[in-house]
C-alpha cells in the first residue's frame, strides 16, 4: 500500500464530505445544539459554582471549616455531561450519513470501476475511505469542542491542565462513538448494492445496539439472576453501608440513579446478614448480565465512559456501588481505568466492523 | 503486446470467459466481437487487473496482468461500458483526481488535462459529472482512459452512448491514436462499428474464440460448410432457359434471374453457353456470403 494513493483517496473523501450539503447541513444543526447545550451547561456550573462558594462562606461564618463535610467544588466538564445525549443521536445520524452511500454509491453511478481501472489498490482505496471519513468526523468534533471551549474562554471559566486534558479524553471518546456507526454505515454500504439498502439496515443496526440490546440486556439479566431474594419479616435498624447504582438508557437520553436503599449493614440479625449476602450476589449477577450485553451496545459504552470523564465520582460510584472504602474523590485516570473494558469495546467494535468492510470491499464483484 | 493463455473465469459455476486463447500485436486495432453476454467485458476486466482469472494466464506487454496489475495499469487506458464518474466533480476535477495516481505533478496534470479535454470538445464545460448527458460522459470516460498516455487502450463499447457526430469523432480519434502507436482493443457487439475502425477482429461466442484473423479470414472461416461449391448470380435480359453443366448441383430459379450452385466455377462456360442461345447477360458473378450474415449464424450456433 502506498501513502500517496491512500492520502489521494482520503483527500477526494474528506473534501468530498466536509462540502457536501448533508454533511453541512447535519453539523451546522449538531453545532446550533452543541451550542446551546453548552450555555446551559455554563449557567448550571455558574450556578453550582456559586452554591459552592456560599457554602464554604457560611462553613467560615460559623467556623466549622471542613472538620466534617467538605462540599465538592463543580467541575466544568459537568458542561460536557449535556453533550453526551445529543453526540449520540445527531452524532450518530452524521457518522451514519456519511458512510451508508460511501462504496454503494460508487457502485451505483460506476464511478469504482472507473477509478479502479488506474494504479490503485484496493485497499488503498477502502482504507482511504475510511480515512477521510474519520477525518471529517473528527473535524465535526474538533469544531464542536473548539465551540465549547471558546464559550467557556468567553464566559470567563479557564479550564484547568486536567480539565483540558479531560475535555480532549471527552473529544477522543465522543469521536471513537462516532466511528462505530461510520463502520457501521461502511460495512453496510459495501455489502448492499444500492445506498437505499445500505440506509435502512444501518439504521436497523443503529436502532438494534442503541435501544434492543440494552432491553434484552435486562431482560436476560432478569431471567438468569431469578427473583430477588425474599426480606426477612422483622425489620432491622437501617444503617446504609453500600450503594445501589442502576444505570439504563432509552432513547438517547441517558439516567443513572445513584440510591442507599438497598444493602443495609450493622445488624446482628443472622437472618437480614444472610439476606444482605444473597441480594449483594443477586445485584451482582444482574449487574453482571446486563454489563456483558451493554458492551456490544457502543451508546452504552459511550455513555459509561463519557460519564467517567466528566463525572468521575458518579462513575466510580457506578462501577464500585459497595465499595465504601475509599472516600477519596477518582481522578480521571482513575475512573478510566475502571471502564476500560468499555473502552475496550468502543474500540474493538468499529474495528471489527471496519475488518468486514475490508473483506467484502477486497471481495466485490465489480462486473 | 496483448496475449491470453488458456484464460477462464468462472461465476458460480458458469464460465463466463472459456480458455481463451488470443494474441494482438502491438500497433493493432483489435475488434472484440460477440452478441451481449458473450464474455468480451469479462475478458476485458482480467486483461485490466480489475478481476482475477479462474485459470489460465493474460499478458500485456510481456507482464502478467494477475502478477501485478499496478504495473499494467500504468500502461493501459481503459474506457469501461457506461462509465461512471464522481457527479459532484466536474469534468476536470474527475481527471485531476485520476491523475494524481500516477504521480503527475500539479503542472504536469494541468496541461494533459486541458489537452484531453480540448480532444475530446470538454474544454469549457463548466458543469458537474452529475449533470452531463450520456454522449458527454462517454467522451469525459475517453479522456480518462488516455490520462496517462497509454500504450494499450481498452474501449468497451465505445460508440453505446454516442450520437453520429461524436461516433465520426471517436472513428477519427481512434484512428488518429493509432497512428500514434497505440495498441487499441475494442469490445463491441456491433459489427458496422468494429469494420470501420479495426484491421483484425476476434470473435466470442459463449466464453470462447470462435475465431480470429482479419474480417475476411474471419468470414471465410466462419463460413458455413459447404464443401467446394460456388454460387453464382446470373441474370439475363431474357427468359432465363434450362442450363445444364456436369459441374452444377442445383439452380434456383426467379424468372430471368437464378442462383447457380455448382462444384467450380463455371462462369466461362456458362457466359459461352448463353451467348449461344441468344442471351443478353446483364449480370453474372460469384455470390461471397454477406460478412454480417456469417457473423450472426455464428452469434447463433
Amino acid at each position: 500500500m502506498a501513502l500517496d494513493r491512500l492520502f489521494n483517496v482520503a483527500r477526494k473523501e474528506f473534501s468530498d464530505h466536509i462540502t457536501s450539503r448533508r454533511f453541512i447541513i447535519i453539523l451546522g444543526l449538531l453545532l446550533v445544539i452543541s451550542t446551546i447545550s453548552i450555555y446551559d451547561g455554563i449557567e448550571n456550573y455558574n450556578n453550582s459554582l456559586e452554591a459552592y462558594t456560599e457554602q464554604l462562606r457560611y462553613m467560615e461564618e460559623f467556623d466549622d471549616p471542613y472538620t466534617s463535610w467538605m462540599p465538592q467544588k463543580p467541575s466544568i466538564m459537568y458542561v460536557f455531561i449535556s453533550m453526551m445525549s445529543y453526540m449520540t443521536m445527531l452524532g450518530g445520524i452524521l457518522a451514519i450519513a456519511i458512510g451508508f452511500d460511501l462504496v454503494s454509491k460508487e457502485k451505483e453511478t460506476r464511478s469504482l470501476k472507473s477509478l479502479l481501472s488506474h494504479p490503485v489498490y484496493r485497499d488503498e482505496i477502502i482504507n482511504g475511505k475510511a480515512l477521510g471519513g474519520i477525518g471529517a468526523l473528527g473535524f465535526a468534533m474538533a469544531l464542536a469542542l473548539a465551540i465549547a471551549i471558546a464559550m467557556l474562554l468567553i464566559f470567563s471559566i479557564v479550564p484547568t491542565a486536567e480539565e483540558f486534558a479531560a475535555i480532549l479524553v471527552f473529544g477522543a471518546v465522543s469521536l471513537g462513538f462516532l466511528l462505530a456507526y461510520f463502520a457501521v454505515a461502511l460495512t453496510m454500504s459495501t455489502a448492499a448494492k444500492e445506498s437505499g439498502n445500505a440506509l435502512i439496515y444501518t439504521l436497523v443496526i443503529f436502532f438494534a445496539v442503541s435501544s434492543l440490546l440494552p432491553m434484552f440486556g435486562a431482560m436476560a439479566a432478569d431471567a438468569f439472576a431469578g427473583d430477588p431474594p425474599e426480606a426477612p419479616e422483622i425489620p432491622p435498624m437501617p444503617t446504609p453501608v453500600g450503594r445501589s447504582v442502576t444505570a439504563t438508557a432509552s432513547g438517547g437520553s441517558f439516567v443513572s440513579t445513584s440510591s442507599q436503599e438497598v444493602v443495609y449493614g450493622g445488624t446482628q440479625d443472622p437472618a437480614w446478614r444472610e439476606y444482605e449476602e444473597e441480594m449483594q450476589t443477586y445485584i451482582e449477577k444482574r449487574r453482571l448480565i446486563s454489563d456483558i450485553s451493554n458492551l456490544l451496545s457502543p451508546q452504552m459504552n459511550y455513555y459509561t465512559v463519557a460519564i467517567a470523564v466528566t463525572n468521575p465520582q458518579l462513575s466510580s460510584m457506578i462501577a464500585s456501588p459497595y465499595d465504601t472504602a475509599t472516600e477519596e474523590p477518582a481522578g480521571l485516570a482513575g475512573a478510566l481505568g475502571k471502564v476500560w473494558m468499555n473502552i475496550a469495546a468502543l474500540i474493538v467494535f468499529p474495528s471489527a466492523f471496519f475488518a468486514a468492510t475490508y473483506v467484502k470491499f477486497m471481495r466485490m464483484d465489480i462486473r | 503486446m496483448i496475449r491470453t493463455e488458456n484464460l477462464t473465469k468462472v461465476y458460480n459455476g458458469k464460465p463466463a470467459v472459456d480458455g481463451l486463447d488470443l494474441e494482438v500485436g502491438e500497433g493493432e486495432i483489435f475488434g472484440f466481437l460477440g452478441p451481449n453476454g458473450a464474455g468480451k467485458s469479462t475478458t476485458i476486466l482480467m486483461l485490466t487487473g480489475m478481476i482475477e482469472p479462474t485459470g489460465g494466464r493474460c499478458f500485456v506487454d510481456g507482464i502478467e496482468v494477475a502478477d501485478d496489475p499496478l504495473s499494467v495499469k500504468k500502461i493501459i487506458g481503459y474506457l469501461p461500458e457506461d462509465v461512471g464518474f464522481y457527479g459532484n466533480m466536474t469534468g476536470e476535477q474527475n481527471l485531476d483526481y485520476f491523475a494524481r495516481f500516477y504521480g503527475m505533478d500539479a503542472k504536469e496534470r494541468k496541461e494533459r488535462i486541458a489537452e484531453l479535454l480540448e480532444l475530446v470538445h470538454l474544454d469549457g464545460v463548466a458543469q458537474k459529472a452529475g449533470e452531463y448527458s450520456r454522449g458527454m460522459k462517454q467522451r469525459l470516460g475517453l479522456a480518462q482512459a488516455l490520462i496517462n498516455d497509454p500504450k494499450v487502450l481498452f474501449l468497451d463499447e465505445p460508440t453505446a452512448n454516442l450520437d453520429p457526430e461524436g461516433v465520426r469523432e471517436y472513428r477519427e480519434l481512434v484512428m488518429h491514436l493509432a497512428g500514434e502507436g497505440k495498441t487499441i482493443f475494442v469490445s463491441s457487439h456491433i459489427l458496422s462499428e468494429v469494420r470501420e475502425v479495426c484491421r483484425t477482429v476476434g470473435l466470442l461466442a459463449k466464453g470462447k474464440l470462435a475465431a480470429q484473423g482479419t474480417l475476411e479470414e474471419v468470414a471465410r472461416a466462419l463460413a458455413p460448410a459447404d464443401g467446394d461449391a460456388v454460387r453464382i448470380v446470373v441474370e439475363t435480359r431474357e427468359h432465363l432457359p434450362a442450363i445444364e453443366d456436369p459441374a452444377i448441383i442445383d439452380i434456383e430459379r426467379n424468372g430471368n434471374r437464378a442462383v447457380v450452385r455448382a462444384k467450380d466455377d463455371i462462369r466461362d462456360r456458362l457466359a459461352a453457353s448463353l451467348f449461344e442461345q441468344g442471351l443478353h447477360v446483364r449480370e453474372m458473378r460469384l455470390e461471397e456470403p454477406e460478412i454480417e450474415d456469417v457473423f450472426m449464424a455464428a452469434y447463433r450456433r
